[in-house]
C-alpha cells in the first residue's frame, strides 16, 4: 500500500495543533482529513477509506478513548494513534489495551509520529486484506447447500469419502459428487487449502 | 498669644494715629498752616461733594486730590470741603439752601479753584457758582464723557472724564473671561439720574455686542424686591451691579453698600465697575480707584493754580483705569486667576495685604487697641470681670493643652474677616515654623497639593451646609515626610444673613493610617498567596495551555525543516508554517502573561475593565482544567454592559475562585450534567452583575449562613479564605458578593460591581 492512497484522520479540539499536525502529516505524503470536534468526525468519517486515525485524548464532550471505541464497530475499523498533553499511565494503558498503535505525549517529535503512522497504515492494510479475504471465504461458504456444508466439515476433519458416506448413511459415490461440487464452489483443489480457509472462517473442526 | 506682648507698642502707635484721625474728622480739611506768611497767601481749594460724608468713594477721591496737592504744590494750599448731599435731599429748596450756605460761609474765604466731585455736583456748581465763587475755575471728576458731551459746561470748567461705556463693557469682558460657561446675564441699576445713565449705557453696550446672553435687567426695583430677585439668580449666571443711589421706591442708598449687599445675597459672582465695593464681596470690575481720580483732578488744579488758563486745558480721562478684582472673591467663587485679563490688579491677595492696606490695617489695629484699652480700663475697675476673664483664659488654656496632648489642634475661622485663630499645636501638626503666621493660606499651603482641593471643598461645604464635614488630608512636613491630618469643620451660623464662624479640629491620623496601610499590605500578601495556591492547583492545566502552542510550534518547525531539505522546497508552504509558528508563539506568550498578571504582587492598579473580556480571559486560563474535570462552561454575556473600574488581577482572582468553587462543587455530579453557567447583565441601579451557577449539591442551610466566615470551608482540603478574600477585594471595589441556592439544583454566586460613572462620582 502506498502512502498516497492512505488517509490520516486527525481530531484535536485545539485549532493550532490540529492545523500543524495536518500540515506535518500532509507534507509527508499522506491524505489528511482533520476535525476540530469528535462529533464532527463521527458524522463525517468514511470507514471504507484506508488509513489510520490520530486522536487527542482530552477533548470536551467526547474524549479520544470514546472515539476509539466508536471505531471498533464493523465498517468503521482503523488503527488509532493517541496524542495527549497530560499523558497519565491509566489512560495510556486503557488505550493500548483497546488496540492503540501508540500513545504520544505533546509536544510530539515528527519521527515518533510518522513512524507510528507508518505502522498504523501497515496494520490497517493488513487488517483490510484480512477482512477482504474472510469476506470472500464467507461469500463462497454461503453458496453451499446444507449437504455440501456437512460434507465440508467431514473433509476438513480429514475423513475419507467411505467414512463420510457411513456417517451420513449414504453411498460413497454420492459423497464424491457432493465433495467435487463443494471443492469447486470453494475454489480449491487441495484439501490443505480448504482446511486453511475453514480455519480463517472459524469453522470448528469436528471432534474425533 | 502674640497679641499680648505686642499690645503696648500698638497702643502707643494707635494713640497717635487716633489723634491724627480725630483732627481730620473734626474739621474736614482745616487750614494746614494757621501761620501763613503774609507775602505768600495760601491758595484755596474748595471741594464740593455731591453726596454726604458716608459716601466713601468721594471721600477717597478727595483724599487722593488732597495728598497730591500738598505734595506737589509749590505754594501753601488750604483745603475746604463741603458735602452737598444732593441725592438724599432732593427737594427743590435744598439746592438753593446749600448755595446760600456756601455764599455766607465762603464770602471771606474765596477759593482759587473749586473741585466738583461726581456727576451730581457739577450742575450744581455751574448753576450756583456766581453765588459763592464767581469767576473761579472749576475742576470736575467723575463726569461721564456722554454727560459732558450732552451739555458742555462753560470754558473755564474742565476736569477728568470717565467713560462708563468702556467701564461697563470691560467689566462684562472680565466676567466673561472668568465665567466662560455663563449663559445668563443679570444687570442691576437703581433709579437715580446716575443709575439711569448706567441703565442706558448697559443696554447700549449689551445690544451692540456679538455674544448674546439670556438677559435680565433688574432696574429701578424697590430695595427689598431687588434683594429678593437677586437671591433667586442661578449660580451659573453673571451679575453686573451698577449704581443704586436711589431705589425704585425713591429711597436713597450708598451705591457701594448696595453692591456689597447684592454680592453677599447672590448665588452667582457679582461684578461692579467701581473700586468702592471691591473687598466687600464683589469680584471686581473695570474701574478706577477713587484716589487716582482725585490725583488726576489735583494735577489739573495744579496747572490752574500755577496760572494756566482753564479754557486751554481740555478734559482728560484717567490713565489709571483698569481691571481690579478681589482675591478673596475669586477664591470664594472658585474663579481662576489664570482667566483674568493681562494687567489685572488683584487686591487683597494675602502676601500683599500689608503693603497695599498698611493704613487700613493700622487703623484696624488702632480700633482693636482702643477696644483693648477700654476693656482693660473696665477690668481694672471691675475686679470680678478680670477674674472671669482669667478663668476663661485658664479654661481656654486647659482646653488647648488637653487638646494638644490628645494630638488635636483646635481652630476657628471667620470667613467675613478671613481671620483665623488656631492653637499652637496646629503648628506642630502642619509643620509650620514659628515665624509663619497662622492663616488660612499658610495651612492650605502645608497640605499636599493633591489634597488641597479636597480640604478647600470640605471647608466650603461645612460653611454652606449646616452639617459638619470631615476630610483626611496629607500634610507635607518641612523635612518632606507625610503626616495624615483629619480636618473636621462645622459652621456656627451667626444672626440673620451673617455667614457666621467656622470652627473645628485637626486630628493627627498618621499612626492610624500607617496601621491601615500595613493591614492592607498584609491583606494583599494573603490575597497573593491565595492566588498562588489556586494556580498551584491549576498547574497541570496551565502547563497544558502552554503545551498546546508549543506542540503546534514544534510540528510546524519540523514541517518547515522537512520541506527545506527537499530538492525544490515549497516556499509558500514553509512560509505558512512560519507564520503559524509566530502566531502560536504569541498565544503561548499570552498565557504566560495572564499567569504573570495573577502572580503579580503589590499595589492594586485601578483601570477601566470590560467584565465580559475578563470572563473570557479567565475561561482561557481554566480551559484545560474544565476539560480534565469534564465540566462544560457556558456563557451568556450581555453585550452592552457598562464598564467598571477596578484592579483586573484582583477581579480575575474572584472569578477564578468562583469558577474553581463551582467545579469543586460538581465533583459528585454525573459527568454529563457538569455545567457551569456564567452570565452577565446590567443590574438595576446601573451596576453590573455576574452570575456563576453550578449543578452541584447546593448549600446546606448551615453552610449558607457561614460560607463568608474566614476559615470556614466546605471542602476537604480548603483553607476557608477564598470567599473572605473575595469579599475584601470587592469592598475595595464598592461591590458585593452573595451565594445562595439556585432555582434548580446547585448554588449561584452573584457578584455585583458598580458601573464606572458611579465610582468616579464617588471619588
Amino acid at each position: 500500500m502506498t502512502r498516497g492512497s492512505a488517509t490520516v484522520f486527525i481530531v484535536d479540539d485545539d485549532a493550532g495543533v490540529l492545523k500543524a499536525l495536518t500540515r506535518l502529516i500532509g507534507v509527508h505524503g499522506y491524505q489528511t482529513q482533520s476535525f476540530i470536534s469528535p462529533r464532527e468526525f463521527l458524522a463525517l468519517h468514511d470507514g471504507t477509506l484506508p488509513g489510520c486515525a490520530v486522536f487527542d485524548v482530552s477533548m470536551p464532550d467526547l474524549d479520544g478513548l470514546a472515539l476509539q471505541e466508536a471505531l471498533s464497530t464493523p465498517g468503521a475499523q482503523r488503527p488509532v494513534i493517541f496524542i495527549t498533553g497530560q499523558g497519565d499511565v491509566p489512560t495510556s494503558v486503557r488505550a493500548m489495551k483497546a488496540g492503540a498503535i501508540d500513545f504520544l505525549t505533546k509536544p510530539i517529535s515528527d519521527e515518533d509520529l510518522l513512524s507510528a503512522i507508518a505502522r498504523a497504515i501497515d496494520q490497517d492494510d493488513a487488517d483490510r486484506r484480512n477482512r477482504t479475504e474472510l469476506a470472500s471465504i464467507e461469500a463462497r461458504l454461503a453458496t453451499l447447500t446444507p449437504r455440501e456444508r456437512e460434507v465440508l466439515g467431514h473433509v476438513v476433519a480429514g475423513r475419507l469419502n467411505k467414512q463420510i458416506a457411513g456417517d451420513l448413511g449414504t453411498v460413497e459415490k454420492t459423497i464424491k459428487v457432493h465433495r467435487g461440487r463443494m471443492m469447486e464452489k470453494m475454489g480449491v483443489r487441495a484439501v490443505a487449502d480448504l482446511v486453511r480457509m475453514a480455519e480463517r472462517a472459524g469453522i470448528p473442526l469436528p471432534q474425533r | 498669644m502674640t497679641r499680648s506682648n505686642g499690645g503696648i507698642r500698638v497702643v502707643v502707635l494707635c494713640a497717635r494715629a487716633l489723634l491724627g484721625a480725630a483732627v481730620v474728622l473734626c474739621s474736614p480739611f482745616p487750614a494746614f498752616t494757621s501761620s501763613a506768611h503774609a507775602d505768600e497767601r495760601a491758595q484755596r481749594v474748595l471741594i464740593l461733594h455731591a453726596y454726604n460724608y458716608t459716601f466713601p468713594a468721594t471721600s477717597m477721591a478727595a483724599d487722593g486730590a488732597r495728598e497730591r496737592l500738598l505734595q506737589r504744590s509749590p505754594k501753601k494750599i488750604e483745603l475746604d470741603a463741603e458735602y452737598l448731599d444732593l441725592v438724599r435731599f432732593s427737594e427743590p429748596g435744598h439746592e438753593q439752601l446749600m448755595a446760600n450756605f456756601l455764599r455766607e460761609r465762603y464770602a471771606q474765604r474765596r477759593p482759587d479753584v473749586v473741585l466738583a466731585v461726581s456727576g451730581e455736583a457739577l450742575p450744581f456748581v455751574i448753576k450756583h457758582r456766581d453765588a459763592f465763587a464767581p469767576g473761579v475755575p472749576v475742576v470736575f471728576i467723575g463726569i461721564s464723557r456722554e454727560a459732558y458731551a450732552s451739555s458742555p459746561p462753560p470754558p473755564d470748567v474742565t476736569g477728568h472724564l470717565v467713560d462708563p461705556e468702556s467701564n461697563f463693557s470691560e467689566t462684562l469682558a472680565l466676567a466673561e473671561g472668568l465665567q466662560p460657561d455663563a449663559r445668563r446675564l443679570f444687570v442691576i441699576a437703581g433709579a437715580a439720574p446716575t443709575d439711569r445713565r448706567w441703565q442706558t449705557t448697559a443696554r447700549t453696550v449689551i445690544d451692540s455686542r456679538a455674544r448674546k446672553f439670556e438677559m435680565t435687567y433688574l432696574f429701578e426695583l424697590p430695595y427689598d424686591q431687588l434683594l429678593a430677585e437677586v437671591s433667586r439668580i442661578p449660580s451659573d449666571a453673571i451679575v453686573i451691579a451698577l449704581t443704586v443711589l436711589r431705589d425704585g421706591a425713591g429711597k436713597p442708598f450708598v451705591a457701594a453698600d448696595v453692591a456689597s449687599k447684592i454680592a453677599n445675597t447672590s448665588k452667582a459672582p457679582v461684578y461692579y465697575p467701581y473700586i468702592s465695593a471691591v473687598g466687600k464681596g464683589v469680584v471686581g470690575g473695570y474701574s478706577e480707584t477713587f484716589d487716582s481720580m482725585g490725583r488726576a483732578a489735583a494735577d489739573i488744579m495744579l496747572e490752574i493754580l500755577g496760572g494756566k488758563d482753564p479754557a486751554t486745558i481740555p478734559p482728560r480721562t484717567n490713565p489709571e483705569t483698569g481691571y481690579r478684582v478681589d482675591y478673596r472673591a475669586l477664591q470664594r467663587w472658585n474663579l481662576s486667576e489664570s482667566n483674568l485679563p493681562p494687567g489685572t490688579v488683584i487686591l487683597n491677595k494675602p502676601p500683599s495685604i500689608w503693603e497695599e492696606h498698611r493704613n487700613l490695617v493700622l487703623a484696624a489695629l488702632a480700633v482693636f487697641a482702643l477696644q483693648t484699652a477700654f476693656v482693660a480700663a473696665l477690668l481694672m475697675q471691675r475686679h470680678r470681670r478680670r477674674r472671669a476673664e482669667l478663668l476663661l483664659k485658664e479654661s481656654e488654656e486647659r482646653m488647648t493643652v488637653t487638646a494638644a496632648s490628645a494630638n488635636i489642634g483646635l481652630w476657628q475661622f471667620n470667613p467675613e474677616s478671613q481671620e483665623l485663630w488656631a492653637t499652637e499645636h496646629c503648628r506642630t501638626l502642619f509643620g509650620l515654623e514659628r515665624n509663619v503666621p497662622l492663616t488660612r493660606d499658610s495651612f492650605l499651603k502645608a497640605i499636599h497639593p493633591e489634597d488641597r482641593e479636597l480640604a478647600i471643598s470640605a471647608l466650603r461645604s461645612a460653611a454652606s451646609g449646616g452639617r459638619p464635614s470631615v476630610q483626611d488630608v496629607r500634610v507635607v512636613q518641612p523635612e518632606g515626610s507625610i503626616r495624615w491630618v483629619r480636618v473636621r469643620a462645622q459652621a456656627h451660623p451667626g444672626g440673620g444673613a451673617d455667614p457666621g464662624q467656622l470652627s473645628g479640629i485637626f486630628v493627627d491620623l498618621t499612626d492610624q493610617k500607617t496601621a491601615e496601610s500595613e493591614a492592607a499590605l498584609q491583606r494583599q500578601e494573603v490575597a497573593h498567596l491565595m492566588r498562588v495556591s489556586v494556580l498551584g492547583e491549576l498547574s497541570g492545566a496551565i502547563a497544558h495551555e502552554i503545551n498546546q502552542p508549543l506542540t503546534a510550534i514544534l510540528s510546524n518547525a519540523q514541517t518547515a525543516l522537512y520541506l527545506l531539505a527537499r530538492d525544490s522546497p515549497d516556499l509558500a508552504e514553509i512560509r505558512e508554517a512560519l507564520i503559524d509558528i509566530v502566531h502560536e508563539d504569541n498565544r503561548a506568550g499570552q498565557v504566560i502573561q495572564r499567569l504573570r498578571g495573577l502572580l503579580k504582587k503589590g499595589e492594586k492598579s485601578f483601570e477601566e475593565i470590560d467584565v465580559n473580556e475578563l470572563i473570557k480571559s479567565t475561561r482561557s486560563l481554566l480551559n484545560s482544567e474544565l476539560i480534565a474535570r469534564g465540566v462544560s462552561l457556558e456563557t451568556e454575556l450581555e453585550n452592552s454592559l457598562p464598564a467598571t473600574f477596578g484592579d483586573p488581577v484582583q477581579l480575575q482572582q474572584i472569578l477564578l475562585n468562583l469558577l474553581m468553587n463551582a467545579m469543586d462543587a460538581m465533583s459528585a455530579t454525573p459527568a454529563a450534567e457538569r455545567l457551569i453557567m456564567v452570565s452577565t447583565r446590567s443590574a438595576p441601579g446601573g451596576g453590573i452583575e455576574v452570575l456563576v451557577r453550578d449543578r452541584g449539591p447546593g448549600l446546606r442551610p448551615e453552610e449558607e449562613a457561614r460560607v463568608f466566615e474566614p476559615f470556614y470551608t466546605t471542602k476537604e482540603r480548603g483553607l476557608g479564605l477564598g470567599l473572605t478574600i473575595c469579599t475584601t477585594i470587592l469592598q475595595a471595589h464598592s461591590g458585593k458578593l452573595s451565594l445562595t441556592n439556585g432555582d434548580a439544583a446547585g448554588a449561584v454566586a452573584v457578584l455585583t460591581l458598580p458601573a464606572q460613572e458611579m465610582l468616579i462620582a464617588a471619588q
